[in-house]
């Protein structure tokens, strides 16, 4: 007997994808619903290594998903939810059909929710792991929160985006955890630092909503990411509170509504607005400090000199972060109207300041314009009539630049009025230093390079203010010099006969480079061979690179000589014109 | 051999010598019933019944090896044995652990049935409705619970491997499930500014933003260029009446025209008649041509191998030449093979082709020059954060690239029934009636 002959694509990469409208037929759901079940569990489709045999010799390009995927789709108890929306809507639309009221109120009343907890839990076993993927959630959920309602997307969708994003603020504020501010024409990018996981963010200007194209995206897919992304940022702000100390949802102890209050506005609502103003401090649930800013432990593993710098660096960076997060601490800031209160507010609470501003603008303000204690008022208009003398009037950009350059910024270049210095980003590769930056590049970095460089520019100015004036004075003055090195060079003349004190035995300062130099020679050797042409590749770059930037310098370096030195023959041809003309007359 | 005799005496002459030779065991137990008596405080405090008990049951129960894996599995690991306490000394800070409040002693089931009932706790067919509505009602935007807290205390354990779960959790009846792992690409979900989109950036960054976004329109247009000139360049336009009269004069080839153009055939020389494929002829070579062909192969052959000959001498000569060529061959598929896998690992972080729709790239977000305001208040946003997110979805693999479809009106060809809106009525329908 022949044994039964196999049939094409039953194994390898035929059997391990399936099209799209396999998987559909397979799970039976539409197609709408699928796209749901997908980005709610996570599941995007793949590209096969061999497209042909995945797509079992069709021809084209179609959209592969992983059989193991479906299969993993097809355990979901969403899917059975998903089905019942499905009767949901034909009953509903039967019953409105036949203009059945009562029922069509009883359906609507009771209408099927998706729970998505679990789904959060499967996707994001740990908290950490939630806190890596926080970035698309963030920058979503501040962005749907200033929507109205539209198509696709429910008005209490949007709602709940605006209370989560602000509850994780308040989050961020208590846990001091903000590092990086940029303002882009996009919007305004956030960075910080939650349980060690960097988080970037951006939220949108505070302009009016302008309607967004519908060619371009997608609003029904996005809405289903936002719905999830709710849930999980939901869950994230519990454990965030709790992790802090806090009560979740929000609670303010200071706060009471007066009578008139309690007649004007509901309880949930006048909460919701303080939360909203940023500005109170939330109430805990023990005076217990969740102490994040411990020593760090003085040890070192393997005692080589390397990993020495390198703790060194930790530790200053370390307190870096400490002072960063007292930066604000004892200012009080007043904020013009004309000026984005929400994150600005966000940034100097983040940094310990205090904040209010005009009461009709926001609620929550908490100390009026004519206080006397306050240190700096935010302006964004070119001038004021009425000043107070105990204040900087600056503009916002200097918050931001500040908490960029972890360190109070002078203020004179920020006052009202002024032309702002450029607004750099902090997101620059740390790798700065494997190319090259001329200095004037350099020293918009850095405040110390910039004044030196200030300095340098101005004596170069002062030099030729005085050339002029110099010019007759100048050759008195070598002379001088000239007496002087003759002075030195007598001095300097030993006695043929001298004692000399007996030399101590010093090590040779060299000695020990050398060592190291051929002990990491030796570390060399031992790289493996698997990874020394990627070593070697990379050494050569590192070299390269190290290269081309001593070569601009020197380049610079003489360019430089060279002017001065075409300024120093320029200032002695007029000092012998000078002289000259001293001597005729 | 003599056994060797302990010494009587010994010298105590040294520090060593003394601690190795004097006992000092009496000592040691004195202290150490001292602490253990410190640590279980003093015996004599402690009553009978906490000392001494009667045995009623056997020590050991005997139980079933899932029984005893579960208990096992239940307390803490063995390698973790070393943090516990191991003294009864008490605890220097009283009450360190809080006392949980009425509100978190309550079972979750009693609180989420309270919160529904307004307060009251139900019983029978009342709590099966309220469950009924609890399970349609997932009220959105109640956060209530920390989803990460694990109640199995070894699945919760951060410092413990996975492995060594499984290990230990095996065959207990709790599930470790697999988690799916979901295709991660090593691109940023936000792609971190260029410095140049400041809102109010330096000259130079802004620059090279400018040259950047020029580039990428320059490519973009050689591109367009290059398309057109590979499909309608390549084709000179004719006018309408020019292409039917050249399809005229196409198709009028050959044909008799009115032009009394006469089409000339050959006329036959002969009236000879000739077929289409006359008989082939069996020609012989003669023997002379014969031997004369025989004479040329052989000195062909001959000179092949004069040739040949030559060669491998020269072939010899020409060894270095050969070997280099081998190398240079060798070097360039060196390269080639670099080539390809450097090109293969970039395409294995990047976007990849999940539908027949090729992704593209969005356009930088820039200001010019004199849009840039320099103030918060005048800014002039740019860009659309929404297509920004969609875009990078896209580009991490997330979604699949995809185009909007527009559902084209279909086309209802409109006719009125014959005899309905008829305006010469009396011709249709008075017709009938005659």
């Amino acid at each position: 007997m022949v044994s039964k002959r196999k049939k094409k694509y039953t194994s390898g990469e035929g059997a391990q994808y399936m099209t799209r409208k396999a998987a559909l037929k397979k799970l039976q759901l539409s197609l709408n619903d699928f796209r749901k079940l997908c980005i709610l569990k996570g599941i995007y489709p793949r590209e096969p290594r061999n497209r042909k045999r995945a797509q079992k010799g069709k021809a084209g390009i179609r959209t592969m998903y992983q059989v193991k995927d479906i299969q993993f789709l097809l355990h979901e108890p969403i899917i059975w939810r998903l089905r019942d929306y499905k009767i949901f809507n034909k009953k509903v639309g039967r019953a409105r059909a036949v203009k059945d009221f009562e029922k069509l109120n009883k359906y609507l009343n009771s209408h099927p929710t998706l729970k998505l907890d679990h789904i959060v839990k499967e996707r994001y076993p740990t908290f950490i792991d939630a806190l890596k993927d926080l970035d698309d959630c963030l920058t979503l959920c501040f962005l749907f929160s200033t929507f109205p309602s539209l198509a696709h997307v429910p008005r209490d969708q949007s709602a709940l985006c605006r209370r989560l994003t602000l509850e994780f603020l308040h989050a961020v504020i208590e846990g001091g955890c903000l590092r990086k501010v940029f303002i882009s024409i996009k919007g305004f990018y956030f960075q910080a630092e939650i349980k060690g996981q960097t988080v970037t963010w951006i939220t949108p200007h505070h302009f009016s909503f302008t309607p967004h194209s519908k060619a371009e995206v997608d609003f029904k897919v996005m809405s289903t990411f936002v719905e999830f992304y709710t849930v999980m940022l939901g869950f994230v702000n519990f454990r965030l509170y709790h992790s802090l100390n806090l009560y979740y949802p929000p609670k303010f102890t200071a706060l009471q509504q007066s009578g008139d209050e309690k007649s004007l506005v509901d309880e949930d609502i006048f909460v919701a607005e303080r939360v909203a103003a940023l500005n109170l401090p939330l109430s805990k649930t023990s005076n217990e400090l969740v102490e994040e800013d411990f020593e760090l432990d003085k040890f070192n593993a393997d005692g080589s000199e390397a990993n020495e710098e390198r703790q060194e660096e930790i530790r200053k960076e370390m307190e870096k972060i400490k002072t960063l997060k007292n930066l604000f601490k004892g200012f009080k800031f007043y904020l013009n109207r004309e000026v984005p209160r929400e994150p600005l507010v966000f940034v100097i609470r983040c940094f310990g300041g205090e904040v209010s501003w005009d009461k009709t603008l926001f609620v929550g303000s908490t100390f009026d314009e004519d206080d006397e204690s306050i240190t700096h008022q935010i302006v964004d208009r070119p001038s004021m009539d009425k000043q107070f003398i105990s204040r900087f009037y600056i503009q916002p950009q200097w918050v931001f630049d500040s908490v960029n350059a972890r360190d109070l910024l002078p203020v004179q270049k920020y006052f009202m009025g002024e032309v702002l210095p450029p607004h750099l980003s902090p997101f620059i590769d740390e790798e700065k230093d494997q190319q090259y930056i001329p200095p004037e590049a350099r020293a918009l970095y850095n405040e110390n390079e910039l004044e030196e460089q200030h300095k340098n520019d101005e004596n170069q100015d002062e030099e030729k203010d005085e050339e002029s004036a110099e010019g007759a004075e100048d050759d008195d003055d070598e002379e001088d010099v000239e007496e002087k090195e003759d002075d030195e060079a007598t001095a300097s003349k030993k006695p043929k006969l001298s004692v000399s004190t007996g030399e101590v035995f010093k090590e040779v300062p060299w000695e020990k480079d050398r060592q190291e130099r051929q002990e990491f020679r030796l570390r060399e050797k031992m790289v493996k061979k698997k990874h020394r042409n990627l070593y070697k590749s990379m050494m050569d770059g590192k070299q390269k690179r190290a290269k081309e930037i001593w070569l601009l310098r020197k380049k610079r370096r003489l360019h430089d000589e060279k002017e001065k030195g075409d300024k120093k023959t320029i200032k002695k041809d007029k000092g012998k014109e000078g002289s000259k003309k001293k001597v005729k007359n | 051999m003599a056994l060797l005799k302990k010494k009587k005496r010994v010298s105590k002459k040294l520090k060593s010598s003394w601690r190795k030779h004097t006992n000092i065991t009496d000592v040691e137990d004195f202290l150490e019933e001292k602490r253990l008596e410190e640590r279980i405080g003093p015996l004599s405090t402690i009553s009978n019944e906490a000392l001494f008990q009667v045995d009623s049951k056997p020590s050991e129960q005997i139980l079933s090896s899932r029984r005893r894996r579960k208990a096992a599995a239940e307390k803490p690991l063995k390698c973790f044995s070393a943090l516990q306490s191991y003294t009864n000394v008490p605890d220097p800070i009283s009450k360190r652990n809080r006392v949980r409040t009425k509100e978190e002693r309550m079972s979750k089931f009693v609180k989420e049935k309270q919160i529904l009932n307004g307060g009251k706790i139900t019983k029978g067919k009342e709590s099966q409705n309220i469950d009924r509505k609890l399970k349609n009602f997932a009220k959105r935007g109640e956060f209530n619970a920390n989803i990460w807290e694990d109640k199995d205390n070894l699945k919760n354990e951060e410092w413990v491997e996975t492995n060594t779960t499984k290990h230990n959790l095996k065959g207990v009846g709790v599930q470790i499930k697999k988690h799916v792992k979901s295709i991660k690409t090593k691109l940023p979900a936000i792609e971190l500014p260029h410095p140049g989109m400041s809102y109010n950036p330096s000259y130079v960054d802004h620059q090279d933003l400018l040259q950047e976004v020029a580039q990428k329109e320059k490519k973009l247009i050689k591109e367009e260029e290059h398309l057109n000139r590979v499909t309608r360049g390549m084709f000179s336009k004719v006018t309408a009446e020019k292409r039917d009269q050249n399809w005229l004069v196409d198709m009028a080839e050959g044909l008799p025209s009115k032009n009394n153009t006469k089409i000339e055939e050959e006329p036959n020389s002969d009236g000879e008649y000739k077929s289409v494929n006359p008989p082939v002829k069996n020609v012989k070579k003669t023997l002379q041509q014969k031997r004369k062909k025989k004479e040329h192969i052989k000195l062909e052959k001959a000179k092949s191998y004069l040739k040949m000959q030559k060669k491998k001498i020269t072939d010899l000569h020409n060894l270095k030449k050969l070997v280099n060529q081998i190398e240079t061959v060798d070097q360039k598929q060196v390269l080639i093979r670099e080539i390809k896998k450097n090109n293969k690992d970039a395409k294995k972080d990047g976007t990849k082709v999940l539908s027949a729709l090729k992704y593209e790239e969005p356009d930088l977000d820039f200001n010019l020059g004199r849009e840039i305001a320099g103030n918060l208040k005048n800014l002039k946003t740019e860009g659309n954060l929404l297509e920004d997110r969609f875009k990078s979805m896209q580009k991490r693999n997330i979604l699949a690239p995809t185009k909007r479809r527009t559902i084209k009106k279909v086309k209802v060809k409109k006719y009125t029934k014959p005899g309905h809106k008829d305006e010469d009525w009396k011709k249709t329908v008075a017709r009938s009636y005659k």
